[in-house]
């Protein structure tokens, strides 16, 4: 009992510094040259919420969402950015928790869906802060743009789930 | 704790129809975007800081403006465009955003919270008979 609470604890903790340091890696990535949209990224920290979902249950996803935001928003990203990733992160993580024990959505469906509510939750917070509405002229764009990035997120997650899949180390938690 | 059981990881049909669904709810808020917008072209830059009007510039005379508050953006106004050319801001989305046209369109700096927003002027249409 007392094990598993530590195991939980620890990989709670490293999956936080994975999605910080994956967050940090996706500014290197110059997505925004190809698509001049404010927003627009890869978002390869949700592969962390998906891990988290999948393997350590709905509460830890959660606490490592809430964790990993608060800390990206310290390391450079400041106040307006951690509404932003909070909202949008949990916007993203909530439809991928109703989706994700659909039978007929493969992962590459449930990040898809993960990066389309993540975009309108940003949109969301944008308009809250920007005081305008006229936000939304760029959300079918990022919607779009979702789908894709939504694939490639998608498409990690299969392969790390599949090396998962075999270690039932981690899974026995 | 673990229920990864009934987990796909290989792509599906499922898949495919969320493809659509979101392709189609994009599509559906553009159109409702534009039949909302309507194909007006406007004529007047309109500059937002934190949600505030803050300057008004005429869309058809050229002209450029710095605008301050976090950061520096530098807005160009020429020839029925706008854009913002010049910014301190990290990332430099805006710049990138490059020039916009026509009413409701919007150029936006998250950072520096500043929406640059092209609008009709309020219901004097019969000055700008132009043809």
């Amino acid at each position: 009992m007392n094990r598993t609470k530590v195991n939980q604890i620890t990989l709670c903790a490293i999956l936080v510094s994975m999605a910080l340091v994956l967050s940090y890696i996706e500014h290197f990535i110059p997505l925004q040259m190809l698509i001049p949209l404010p927003g627009v990224k890869l978002g390869l920290a949700n592969i962390v919420t998906l891990m988290a979902l999948f393997f350590l249950g709905t509460k830890s996803a959660f606490t490592i969402l809430i964790l990993r935001c608060i800390l990206g928003s310290v390391f450079g990203g400041g106040i307006s950015g951690l509404a932003f990733s909070l909202i949008g992160g949990i916007c993203a993580m909530t439809v991928m928790y109703i989706f994700k024990n659909c039978k007929g959505i493969s992962i590459y469906g449930v990040s898809m869906l993960g990066a389309a509510a993540h975009n309108i939750g940003q949109i969301l917070v944008a308009i809250f802060l920007m005081g305008s509405v006229y936000v939304i002229g760029y959300l079918p764009y990022l919607l779009v743009v979702s789908v894709f990035t939504g694939l490639a997120t998608g498409s990690i997650c299969a392969g790390v789930f599949r090396i998962l899949k075999t270690n039932t180390q981690i899974t026995q938690n | 704790m673990v229920k990864k059981k009934g987990m796909r990881l290989s792509f599906c049909k499922g898949d495919m129809l969320v493809i659509f669904f979101v392709t189609m709810l994009a599509v559906l808020i553009g159109v409702v975007f534009l039949i909302w917008t309507g194909r007006d072209r406007g004529n007047t830059v309109v500059v937002y800081r934190e949600g505030k009007k803050v300057q008004e510039l005429p869309l058809y005379v050229d002209g450029e403006i710095l605008i301050e508050n976090s950061y520096t953006n530098k807005l160009v106004v020429k020839q029925g465009k706008a854009a913002i050319v010049e910014s301190d801001c990290p990332g430099m989305d805006c710049v990138h955003s490059g020039w916009i046209q026509g009413k409701g369109r919007s150029l936006v700096c998250l950072p520096n919270r500043v929406e640059i927003r092209i609008e009709g002027e309020e219901e004097s249409e019969v000055d700008f008979i132009v043809r």
